[in-house]
């Protein structure tokens, strides 16, 4: 594999059951060392989608790629590439960490060697000797990404990683993700419905919703591309005229009215506002989170 | 690249605790068994073994003239007969126990229910269980194909069967010898008692060593125990929980063996594997329950049977989707 290749491509992925469209004709890339955010409420076809990504699930229609194999007929190479949980890390209950990683190892035909290295990065290594049963879910969740890690996979795929963890191992494990990302070049594909982690931890998102992808893009670009200037007025009706007269978009409340400026051409707006007579008390830029333009995306149905 | 494969699913059956369980089955009831045994030494001391064969062959005979009891039964009775008859006329005691003649017995006796249910306990959750517990989602994600799963659950459940078939036998052995007998592997025995148009075929009769006829045994009871395996693997496959398989299971075996017993006019009955399970019971001279089921055509119908379940097994588990 060259390095412009992607690690990932899904192309045009489809399921449909019954006469159910889970998925309907999703398609996607991931780069080398790029983190990948997606995003959906439940029954969006996240998961779905996920398990078409690792051949649990056979698409009725497209086709993946994994670092150059195609997933269906070379099914050994490609996922040799690929370490993930899919939803939860359901892991052998009766045995211990170490045995788990073992288990998993044995079937990668990976050394044995491998296992202080992986427990190691996700601090489980004092912990491993017992039963995985006896493990609460953010150290299960630790195990998993540790299996998930074995044998150095280019791509990873987690489902909702930072289940389980409290705040302090939710930025433990996001550390580690970008290190991997950026240090070792892996590419890694998150689903979350946590917007804030994922605005946090992704370079790339997209938003997908009843089967179909609503938007994909950079974090960046997708939340710069609708930047807006809050300014709360005494008098909304005069200053909503100056803003028409200037043909910028807008929208109001009671006391405030919200334009799409940009920098540079705000204080001209203000000096106006002012000398027509409006009173103007507050001026703030306001970037759009992910979470604005997940509802507005959505149509305003909550995610989760 | 299978040996790994092999090794995983033989931990997760130990770790399971699955064979422990079998283990102690299968020791409780040799125990119990041989307790009773033990005392039926101690009370045939004081006996005359040949009146009491007499006896049995009088009251069978008196069942018979009656004519009360259904064909199966009957001709199950008129073997019987002729094989007490047999020892009688060469002056053989058949009944008195012995360790190696309770390890022969095991055969018979374990092999129609209790050692298939065994074998229905240790597989049919082989599969299952990994679905119930969302471990299957790891399982086919690795870079290995679905078929060199399933194949190395397949050879990790005959492995197994063929292991609770051994402790069976070691432990019939290890747990009676001290209370009975211990030696006897060279007596002889006598197979090959078969009713042809009601009337004995004594020039059928073979006589073997004990050890020869218990191998022989031992060898069929494993060929049907390995096609117990391939029903269990496919039972694991169709169920999602292990309680559904194992109960299916359950239910075949003693259904079909109730169906065989209480209406031998359904022929179609001799082609359900249960007809063709007692293969020791068969080989022993105990007449199969339908007519044309010769030794050859139960090991032909266990083989298909194995054979049906095993591919049906492979088409589903390797092309079907996994949900949550």
């Amino acid at each position: 594999m060259n390095d412009i290749s992607p690690t990932l491509t899904a192309t045009s992925l489809t399921k449909i059951i019954g006469k159910k469209t889970i998925v309907d004709s999703v398609s996607f890339e991931l780069q080398r060392g790029e983190i990948f955010g997606f995003l959906g409420p439940n029954g969006a076809g996240k998961t779905t989608t996920i398990r078409m990504l690792v051949g649990l699930i056979r698409p009725t229609a497209g086709h993946v790629t994994i670092c150059g194999f195609d997933q269906r007929r070379e099914f050994e190479q490609a996922m040799r590439c690929v370490g993930c949980i899919v939803e939860n890390p359901d892991l052998y209950r009766f045995m211990t960490g170490r045995e788990n990683l073992e288990h998993f190892a044995r079937m990668l035909g990976v050394a044995m060697s491998e296992i202080p290295r992986v427990a190691e990065l996700v601090s489980l290594s004092h912990r491993l000797e017992q039963r995985v049963g006896t493990y609460s879910l953010g150290m299960r969740q630790r195990l998993g990404i540790a299996q998930a890690l074995l044998g150095d996979p280019k791509l990873l795929i987690l489902d909702e990683p930072a289940n389980g963890l409290d705040p302090a191992g939710i930025r433990e494990i996001r550390e580690l993700l970008r290190r991997l990302a950026e240090e070792r070049g892996m590419s890694i594909f998150i689903s979350s419905h946590l917007l804030a982690e994922i605005e946090l931890t992704c370079d790339r998102v997209a938003i997908i919703h009843k089967g179909r992808i609503l938007r994909e893009g950079s974090v960046r670009e997708l939340i710069s591309s609708r930047r807006e200037m809050e300014l709360r007025v005494d008098d909304v009706g005069r200053a909503e005229t100056i803003v028409r007269e200037r043909n910028l978009s807008f929208r109001t409340d009671t006391d405030r009215i919200w334009v799409a400026i940009e920098e540079p051409d705000a204080p001209p707006l203000i000096a106006a506002l002012v000398q027509s007579g409006v009173n103007v008390f507050h001026a703030q830029r306001r970037t759009q989170s992910l979470e604005d333009m997940f509802l507005e995306a959505t149509g305003g149905e909550s995610v989760d | 690249m299978i040996i790994p494969l092999i090794q995983n699913e033989t931990l997760k059956i130990l770790r399971r605790k699955r064979f422990a369980v079998v283990a102690a089955i299968l020791f409780a009831i040799i125990a119990l068994v041989t307790y009773s045994q033990y005392r039926r030494l101690n009370e045939l001391r004081n006996q005359n073994w040949r009146a009491e064969i007499q006896q049995r062959v009088a009251a069978m005979q008196n069942t018979l003239r009656r004519g009360r009891v259904n064909e199966t039964w009957a001709r199950s009775m008129r073997a019987e007969i002729n094989r007490l008859q047999f020892y009688l006329d060469h002056d053989i005691e058949p009944n008195k126990p012995t360790a190696p003649i309770f390890v022969r017995t095991f055969a018979n006796v374990a092999g129609f229910l209790l050692l298939p249910l065994l074998i229905g306990i240790l597989g049919s959750d082989i599969v299952s269980a990994e679905n119930a517990e969302g471990t299957d989602k790891l399982l086919l994600t690795r870079p290995v194909r679905r078929w060199k799963v399933l194949t190395a659950k397949l050879i990790t459940l005959w492995t197994f069967a063929t292991l609770t078939l051994m402790s069976g036998a070691a432990l019939a052995y290890t747990v009676s010898a001290p209370f009975l007998p211990r030696g006897g592997w060279a007596a002889p025995t006598f197979t090959g008692f078969s009713v042809a148009k009601g009337s004995i075929q004594i020039d059928a009769v073979r006589q073997l060593p004990l050890w020869k006829d218990t191998l022989i045994a031992y060898g069929l009871e494993w060929f049907a125990l390995l096609t117990v395996a391939c029903i269990a693997l496919l039972l694991s496959v169709l169920f999602k929980s292990s309680a559904a398989a194992i109960g299916t299971m359950l239910a075949s075996l003693i259904g079909g063996t109730i169906l065989t017993r209480i209406s031998p006019d359904w022929t179609a009955g001799k082609y359900l594997f249960v007809s063709a399970l007692p293969l020791a019971d068969y080989y022993t001279g105990e007449p199969p329950p339908y007519d044309g089921m010769s030794m050859l055509f139960c090991i032909g119908l266990l083989g298909a049977w194995a054979i049906v379940a095993t591919t049906i097994s492979y088409i589903i588990f390797t092309r079907r989707d996994v949900f949550g």
